[in-house]
């Protein structure tokens, strides 16, 4: 990641900001959309990138963010349904190489994963760490 | 048919009432309890609470044995997310998504999704500037490049009483059917229109309000 | 106690970014002496520039090294502000000296002159015709790094501190979505000013020194000249439409210059400052022809010449001048200061209330006259086009414009009155002091080598004031003294 990306970060809650001041940080040229514009008071100091206040459902509000310019998208709104379509509106309309999108419902993300999209569901990798952790303690109770 | 429908408000209250006038079977999914309590009363429907986009909900609701879902919800991320887990996971054959912003149709196509839009049946009502009485319009068909309109004609009409070769009405349109005394007629060129007769028009939208002069004989 | 340490961890990465920009700034001090190579009788002088150089990044080097902070420091906007502050003073300082030593003028004029540069004013306390090529180059250098900023130039030179603060501080707005990159390119659409510009000079018949000085001193639009009678001196069309375009395309807005760089004049037309200058510049051209100049040149086409040149010097606050007002009538006068109050556009390198400013308190004048033509009841929604996207007016905003063109005139009002109170006429005070206040160097006399020192001084706290905006320097400062009280507590 040592050249300049145009990311566009869709939804600026506390993991979408969390990307967007590190991204900004590392020297890239972020743009961060939320619906809400309190939203961007998550932003640090370090953010130098661009805000845009609007539905990302909306093409006009995706085209506002020159989403056509991005080299990586990642949709982290707090719904699942709009993350996947965001996504997709980003793969399909916009060629943008590389999308990623939150998906907190594992259900949906075996579905989704096969139209292709990347997603990370946290309540897996969450669920994951946990077993594991119960499983080590469940060893050693063992031994 | 079964159909599912998901969404709320006036827009499922209807079709319901519509498909339940044909004879189809309906199921609604719908997220607000109180409506659902609401629409169980007033109707005779299997009411299922929960998020049609969510595949358990799908599943309970029978969509594995669905012919068609409707999604009617207010949101575009909704719709195309309902329509295509029950392509994808249940493989119901006709999927159908309300589309709010007209911006997205093209894209639900591009994505397999098969989708309608209100915006421009509305707008193009308003900008007829017809006498909306005497017409309905009917569907703009081929994505708002053709206008089906129905048109009544009255007694001072000035195509009544004219053979349908003997009209000038602009290039580019048709009278596709003439419907008089409760009977469909495709129309050729000899058949005379009559006062009363229900037409439907077939035009573009460059010449719809030419021609809708033309047979109803109003400036608009 | 633990603020005191807190405040000394924040002040060595305030105290580290300062020296950095004085070690810049040490370097452009030795970009003169590359006359050197066209004119090396002057070396002698070369100490002039070389010494306080050599200190300036001596002390600059050593507050970088020693006070590095250890981890990547955000600055904020209010410590990027100390940061201002203290670079642009210590700057100034040091950048008189070679007036001092080279061009034989005391402490307040030399002063007076490094603030008139970096500031990109453009009024003079220096004799042209003797002052040597060294010291004209260093001018015009100065206007051309303080036009861009001393935040623009670190950020676009090395590693300088993350985060947009200290752009912002300096009243940078950003052109692309990472501000580094912004400066990048903000120096890119500079250079290339420069460049063409040179050139153009060049071609219509300026020597090379004078087509580089008057290049960057138009595009800063800053207003040094290397001639007594400033552009007036060629007498030539050409010479003139060069320079007006250099003028104006050095007062736009650097997103708007942007915009049009990449074609979008539809977002360009749309922008409120473009349309100010529409509406402006042809009436004020116009009206100074028919009611001044008609009577006082010899031919029409020198008058139609004088009208829209001298318009467009005082609103883009340039300050180049083709011809002296001695012989104005008063509403010559009253149309030049007007100008040089309004000023020229926002995040550019011109002065004055700044466009942006004036354009949206009509258009909150015609929203005011609308809201009483309404229901009573109806939700109104303010929108200007900024860039190329529309946004909406919030009233904290015109409250934040109203009282800063309050605070302009006040201190406008102030600084005319020192300047009637040292016995200039009511119109030369109103002037010379409109021309400090906005930057903009055109001078009806006032300013001179000879003028006492309170007028000079007053002068200075103008351009000073007025290039940073009061606020950051008014900021600074009661942080400065808050946190010197705080740390030795």
């Amino acid at each position: 990641m040592s050249s300049n990306l145009y990311v566009v970060i869709v939804g600026c809650g506390r993991l979408g900001s969390y990307l967007a001041n590190a991204l900004s940080g590392k020297g890239h040229s972020v743009v961060a959309i939320d619906i809400d514009d309190r939203a961007f008071a998550n932003l640090s100091a370090a953010y130098s990138g661009f805000r845009v206040e609007g539905d990302a459902t909306e093409l006009a509000v995706l085209r506002e963010a020159k989403m056509d310019k991005a080299d990586l998208v990642i949709a982290t709104t707090h719904e699942d349904n709009v993350n996947l379509m965001v996504a997709q509106v980003a793969k399909k309309a916009f060629s943008v190489p590389r999308v990623l999108a939150r998906v907190f419902d594992p259900r949906r993300e075996a579905v989704y994963r096969r139209l292709g999209i990347e997603t990370i569901c946290p309540t897996s990798v969450a669920a994951d760490l946990f077993l594991r952790s119960v499983g080590r303690q469940a060893r050693e109770g063992e031994a | 048919m079964k159909v599912l429908i998901v969404g709320g408000g006036k827009t499922l209250y209807f079709l319901c009432r519509t498909f339940l006038a044909k004879g189809h079977e309906v199921t609604v999914i719908n997220r607000d309890s109180e409506e659902c309590v609401r629409v169980s009363r007033r109707l005779k429907v299997t009411v299922v609470h929960g998020d049609g986009s969510d595949p358990a909900i799908l599943e309970e609701s029978g969509a594995h044995g669905a012919d068609a879902i409707v999604a009617v919800t207010p949101n575009d991320q909704d719709n195309l997310a309902i329509c295509q887990l029950a392509g994808l996971q249940f493989e119901v054959p006709r999927a159908l998504a309300l589309v709010n912003d007209p911006d997205n149709e093209e894209i639900f196509k591009s994505l397999g999704v098969t989708s309608f839009s209100t915006t421009p049946a509305i707008v193009s009502m308003i900008e007829q500037r017809t006498a909306l009485d005497e017409i309905t319009s009917l569907i703009p068909a081929g994505e708002g490049r053709v206008n089906i309109t129905e048109v009544v004609l009255s007694a001072d009409s000035p195509v009544v009483g004219k053979a349908l070769r003997e009209l000038a009405l602009p290039v580019d349109s048709l009278i596709a059917v003439v419907l008089r005394d409760g009977r469909a007629v495709v129309p050729r060129g000899g058949t005379k229109l009559g006062a009363g007769d229900r037409i439907v028009l077939i035009t573009l939208p460059e010449n719809h309000g030419p021609v809708l002069r033309a047979v109803t004989g109003e400036s608009s | 106690m633990r603020h005191a340490a807190y405040l000394r961890q924040r002040y060595r990465a305030i105290l580290s970014y300062t020296g950095l920009i004085l070690l810049l700034c040490a370097g452009l001090m030795l970009t003169p002496l590359a006359a050197l190579l066209a004119w090396p009788a002057e070396s002698s002088r070369a100490w002039g520039f070389a010494i306080p150089a050599a200190l300036m990044g001596a002390l600059g080097l050593a507050a970088w090294r020693l006070l590095r902070p250890l981890a990547g420091v955000v600055l904020t906007v209010q410590e990027a502000g100390v940061i201002v502050l203290l670079s642009w003073v210590i700057v100034c300082l040091f950048s008189a000296r070679p007036f001092i030593v080279v061009a034989d003028l005391g402490f307040t004029q030399a002063v007076f002159e490094s603030v008139s540069g970096w500031t990109t004013t453009g009024l003079s306390v220096v004799d042209v015709t003797q002052a040597g090529h060294l010291i004209l180059l260093w001018r015009s250098i100065m206007q051309l790094a303080g036009g861009a900023g001393l935040a623009i130039i670190m950020l676009a030179a090395i590693t300088g501190p993350t985060g947009p603060a200290l752009s912002a501080a300096e009243g940078r707005e950003q052109l692309v979505p990472h501000v580094r990159q912004s400066a990048k390119l903000v120096m890119m659409i500079y250079s290339g000013y420069m460049i063409v510009g040179t050139i153009a000079l060049r071609l219509v018949g300026m020597d090379w020194f004078d087509a580089i000085n008057h290049a960057f001193a138009a595009v800063s639009t800053g207003g040094f000249s290397t001639r007594v009678e400033s552009i007036g001196y060629w007498n030539s069309s050409a010479v003139e439409v060069i320079t007006l375009a250099l003028m104006i395309l050095g007062n736009l807005n650097f997103v708007t210059a942007w915009l049009l760089l990449r074609g979008k004049l539809r977002a360009v037309g749309r922008n409120g400052e473009v349309r100010l200058m529409a509406v402006l510049i042809p009436p004020c051209a116009v009206g100074l022809l028919v009611l001044t100049c008609r009577g006082l040149y010899p031919t029409l086409g020198k008058s139609v010449r004088v009208g829209i040149f001298e318009t467009v010097t005082a609103l883009t606050t340039t300050g180049f001048s083709t011809v002296g007002y001695a012989n104005w009538n008063a509403f010559g006068w009253l149309v030049l200061i007007v100008l040089m109050l309004i000023g020229g556009g926002t995040c550019s390198t011109a002065g004055g209330i700044k466009q942006y400013r004036v354009y949206l308190l009509f258009k909150s004048l015609a929203w005011e006259l609308r809201r009483w033509l309404l229901p009573r009841t109806a939700v109104v929604e303010h929108p200007v086009w900024e860039a190329d996207r529309q946004v909406f007016v919030k009233d904290a905003r015109l409250r934040r414009v109203g009282t800063f063109v309050f605070l302009y005139l006040f201190v406008f009002v102030m600084g005319t009155a020192i300047l009637a109170a040292y016995g200039y006429g009511l119109k030369e005070s109103l002037f010379e002091y409109a021309s400090a206040l906005g930057t903009v160097g055109l001078s009806v006399g006032v300013t001179s080598a000879s003028a006492p020192a309170g007028v000079l001084w007053a002068e200075i706290a103008g351009m000073f004031l007025g290039r940073l905006e009061f606020f950051v320097i008014f900021a600074s400062l009661a942080k400065l003294v808050r946190d010197l009280g705080d740390a030795t507590a």
